[in-house]
């Protein structure tokens, strides 16, 4: 009985699977036609005579290492920044009590519903003012705060009983062991999962590092994409999809090494 | 005052919940060394007054002053008290041995101590071969036993237990109950042990605090709690099966019920002419097949429980009233009519307005 509810469950689930992994397969598959070959046919899936020419054109048009380094440089340094701020944050709210905490944790939960386009001018002028512009520091520094982290790691720092920071308080164990020794190996998974959904988000950002990155040499890997897209040069269909193709590299290998987390944190977020 | 244990005293101590009063003008003294079990219902207040004594709950008025001192030097300097949670509250990211040198370590006691202290400890409670299990590893009672372990390596003066055996299984009860009573008997801390569990309390405690509703019913030896309960709620929590209670009219020496005489009372000699309350322990109760004098009364058996050891009878008085009584041995069967007699020097009898013992105000 079970089985065939599982059986009659596999269909749909197979063919969802196979609408995610299309455009993605197109992607790939293009990356490898010439733009002729291309243009005749876009759709289909495997390339009459796969080249590579996309791929050595990128390379000599782009200095890819650059434009990865600046990516990671900038994705790294917002995640770490959302992760420290997030569980400093969390940890405050989980740990003291204060005034008004409730109306606090309300207030930071609330600018998730902000929509960026509202502090797009005002988060440009302060970077402006801050002589930033076209710097990766000046794309990081107003995303160093986030609410989903803090929100994300409170609900799993309650799964603390709270009587393991009543032994603590007890023991007479200082605030900074308490969160390292205790609170962070605790909440490792979900540090993990998270991180690894800041950093592919950060990595794929687009709209604001435009505003910020004027200079070439400072863009990230999803400006130097919008040049092949765009009018500048006409658009490469095939080159897009190679640099497309060379994009998702590294939040596929994050994802690859850290699946085990990320799987784990979604079906139980770590404690128990 | 010694280096092992200390006295807690807690005077006058109230506590406010927003607006609900939990303790109310609380007093309670506890000696060096002694093993104080606060008993109670669940919210009685017994968990929210052992939090104070931790410093983990502020207090709303009043002080907790250990080894005369007010506790705000004491608690928390992380060695003076121990606690053992209800749920343990082990570190489930660290080893049984990590969780029990973690406090150790993070205030510098050397590691030669350390390791002194811990592998007596792992020895004593039959930790050993645990010792690099992770506390997801560990099934309930090893958990506890860790948490012990934990309180333990502290070497505190006060050991602070919350309900630390109501997660474990029954068979294994009994065995933590006698570690935590020699763990008493060699260290000597001042124990303060929370329960709602009478018999546990019974076991354990030199002295027996009984609360409820925020406020200590009593406090005295185990034995003078059963015997002699100041009032009757004291007296329903504690014994199974429960006390009896009958309601009884006092005139002229004798307790009748429903025109019988069922007590001759020579310990007290005037009492006032009115409605009281007759406690008899199911024990005390007298069970016969014949009447034996003219206190007897006529019961009918409704129920027979053979617990092996004893007989438990439930019987049934004119219609109105259950009785329970404990026999060790006696012939009958469902609906034979026994007679039972009730004894003055065993029964204790209630005010019925205040519920309190009335021998307690004149003695």
């Amino acid at each position: 009985m079970n089985r065939k509810k599982n059986a009659l469950w596999h269909l749909p689930l197979m063919i969802i699977g196979i609408i995610a992994l299309l455009p993605v397969v197109f992607m790939i598959s293009n990356s490898f036609k010439t733009l002729q070959e291309s243009y005749q046919s876009i759709l289909s899936l495997i390339p009459n005579k796969p080249t590579t020419i996309n791929y050595t054109t990128l390379n000599h048009q782009v200095n890819l290492a650059r434009l990865a380094w600046n990516t990671f440089f900038m994705a790294t340094l917002v995640t770490l920044g959302k992760l420290f701020t997030g569980l400093l944050a969390a940890y405050a709210f989980r740990y003291y009590q204060f005034k008004h905490k409730n109306l606090i944790y309300l207030l930071f939960v609330a600018t998730i519903f902000v929509p960026f386009t509202i502090v797009m001018i005002p988060n440009y002028l302060v970077i402006a003012k801050l002589n930033l512009l076209n710097s990766v520091i000046g794309v990081a520094l107003p995303q160093l705060c986030d609410a989903t982290g803090i929100m994300i790691f409170l609900k799993t720092m309650e799964k603390i009983p709270g009587s393991l920071f009543d032994s603590l308080k007890i023991d007479d164990i200082p605030n900074r062991r308490i969160f390292f020794n205790i609170v962070l190996p605790i909440l490792k998974p979900s540090i993990i999962s998270v991180g690894a959904m800041f950093f592919i988000n950060s990595w794929n950002e687009y709209v604001w590092p435009t505003l910020i990155l004027k200079d070439k040499s400072s863009f990230t890997l999803p400006l130097a994409l919008q040049n092949y897209i765009s009018s500048e040069g006409g658009t490469n269909f095939p080159l897009a999809m190679a640099l497309s193709s060379i994009m998702i590299v590294v939040p596929l290998i994050i994802y690859l090494i850290f699946q085990r987390y990320i799987l784990n944190s979604i079906s139980n977020s770590g404690l128990k | 005052m010694s280096d092992n244990n200390a006295t807690i005293e807690l005077k006058e101590i109230t506590k406010d919940f927003k607006n609900t009063k939990v303790i109310d003008q609380l007093n309670l003294k506890v000696a060096a060394g002694e093993f104080l079990v606060l008993l109670g219902p669940s919210g009685c207040g017994k968990s929210t007054t052992l939090r104070m004594i931790a410093g983990l709950e502020s207090v709303s008025n009043g002080e907790v002053l250990i080894d005369g001192d007010d506790l705000k030097k004491k608690a928390n300097d992380g060695h003076t008290i121990a606690m053992v949670f209800q749920d343990y509250a082990l570190y489930p990211n660290m080893t049984v041995y990590q969780n029990l040198e973690y406090a150790l370590k993070v205030h510098k006691v050397a590691k030669d101590e350390r390791q002194k202290r811990l592998e007596s400890i792992l020895e004593t409670l039959n930790l050993s071969d645990y010792r690099d299990r992770l506390p997801s590893e560990l099934s309930g009672g090893q958990k506890q036993r860790v948490a012990l372990g934990r309180g333990m390596a502290k070497k505190s003066k006060i050991f602070l237990l919350d309900e630390p055996l109501s997660n474990i299984d029954v068979q294994l009860r009994e065995k933590a109950r006698d570690e935590i009573q020699s763990l008493h008997d060699r260290n000597k801390q001042t124990i303060v042990y929370v329960t709602h569990d009478q018999l546990e309390a019974m076991a354990l405690g030199d002295r027996i605090a009984v609360m409820n509703d925020g406020i200590i019913q009593m406090v005295d030896t185990p034995e003078n709690i059963y015997k002699n309960p100041t009032n009757l709620f004291v007296a329903k929590f504690i014994g199974t099966p429960q006390i009896n209670v009958l309601p009884v009219w006092y005139q002229d020496g004798y307790l009748t019920m429903d025109e019988t005489k069922l007590v001759k009372l020579d310990r007290i000699n005037s009492i006032d002419p009115k409605d009281y309350l007759l406690g008899v322990r199911p024990e005390h109760i007298k069970v016969s097949k014949n009447s034996e004098s003219e206190f007897s009364v006529p019961t009918k058996v409704t129920k027979i429980v053979d617990y092996g050891r004893y007989i438990q009878l439930t019987l049934d008085l004119n219609g109105q009233h259950v009785i329970k009584a404990v026999t060790k041995d006696i012939d009958c069967k469902i609906d034979d009519t026994v007679f039972i007699r009730i004894d003055e020097r065993t029964s204790i009898i209630f005010d019925k307005d205040s519920q309190k013992n009335i021998y307690w105000d004149r003695v």
